[in-house]
């Protein structure tokens, strides 16, 4: 089922690449393949831990892949949000003399 | 001991994010000491403004230009440092210092391309029952691929190609980002405990 589905939407992809090359002058980007498609949402769903860590990794469709990655990338800002906030209580000011800026600076060195 | 090839791309992919957190991390705090030099005397919340918004102009700033999402997101960003400062700030300085917003912007703005906004419609005709599931399937498709374009910033203008490719850099930059925020925020915390 999945791998139908892989192809189906490679073949949905690269019609939608192909029209949008079409209609602008100025991308001078090569059309990707199908394969390459493929390997893209591949890669992308290893990336996502849902998908990473199940059993099913290799027989996931490429809804199931969109679908997890809106979701982890939702969580991944909901993340930066939390710790914006923590960091805001507690770093009243990044001052030189502060430990927290000695610690940064050997570690940008 | 010998390394398998997986095991050799598995220590570069280590080392590149590495050096990436590194870049980070230090593109950001400029960012926080510029901006903090600047306005000393700030609530919690615009802190956590300035924080988070700095972490974003960081985390697309190393990209150099070189994806689009990461010129859309320092757009966005600069845009909500220029209002916070215009709010924020009611002394008059002499010389204006120069922000890491306007810094990244000046490095992105030599590989800004005009984003064009495609629509296309195609009439599809009457289905056999037998293709509906291959159909229903592609329109979930499409309709999960939306919304993946307004998470990604600049994501409305993507084909649908370019926008796997953005969003894998993007979502590993977020990782990056992530992980060095929570790094900072347990370090302090610990320091703080003492």
């Amino acid at each position: 089922m999945s791998a139908f589905c892989n192809t189906g939407v490679a073949r949905y992809i690269r019609m939608s690449g192909r029209r949008s090359s079409r209609q602008s002058s100025s991308s001078g980007s090569p059309s990707i393949s199908d394969e390459q498609i493929i390997e893209l949402v591949s890669k992308l769903s290893r990336m996502l831990p849902e998908i990473r860590n199940s059993r099913q990794s290799s027989k996931v469709s490429a809804s199931k892949v969109l679908q997890e990655t809106c979701n982890y990338i939702r969580n991944l800002h909901r993340e930066v949000d939390g710790l914006s906030d923590r960091l805001s209580q507690l770093l009243a000011t990044i001052d030189a003399e502060s430990p927290e800026a000695a610690i940064i600076r050997s570690l940008i060195e | 001991m010998t390394f398998s090839p997986s095991h050799r791309v598995d220590l570069k992919r280590m080392a590149s994010k590495a050096s990436l957190k590194q870049k980070f991390l230090k593109k950001w705090m400029e960012g926080l000491r510029t901006y903090g030099s600047s306005n000393p005397f700030t609530t919690v919340s615009e802190r956590k403004r300035i924080i988070k918004l700095s972490a974003d102009i960081a985390m697309a700033s190393i990209q150099e230009g070189a994806t689009k999402w990461s010129r859309a997101l320092i757009e966005n960003a600069s845009q909500g440092m220029d209002t916070f400062k215009k709010s924020a700030m009611s002394d008059d300085r002499g010389a204006r210092l120069p922000s890491a917003a306007s810094v990244a912007k000046k490095i992105a703005s030599k590989k800004i391309s005009k984003s064009r906004r495609r629509r296309t419609r195609i009439c599809e005709p009457p289905r056999p029952k037998r293709l509906q599931a291959r159909s229903i399937a592609k329109r979930l498709v499409k309709k999960r691929t939306q919304v993946l374009k307004n998470l990604v910033p600049g994501g409305e203008s993507m084909d649908d190609a370019s926008l796997i490719k953005e969003t894998l850099d993007y979502i590993m930059s977020l990782q990056v980002q992530v992980d060095v925020m929570r790094s900072l925020a347990c370090m302090s915390e610990h320091l703080h405990r003492k």
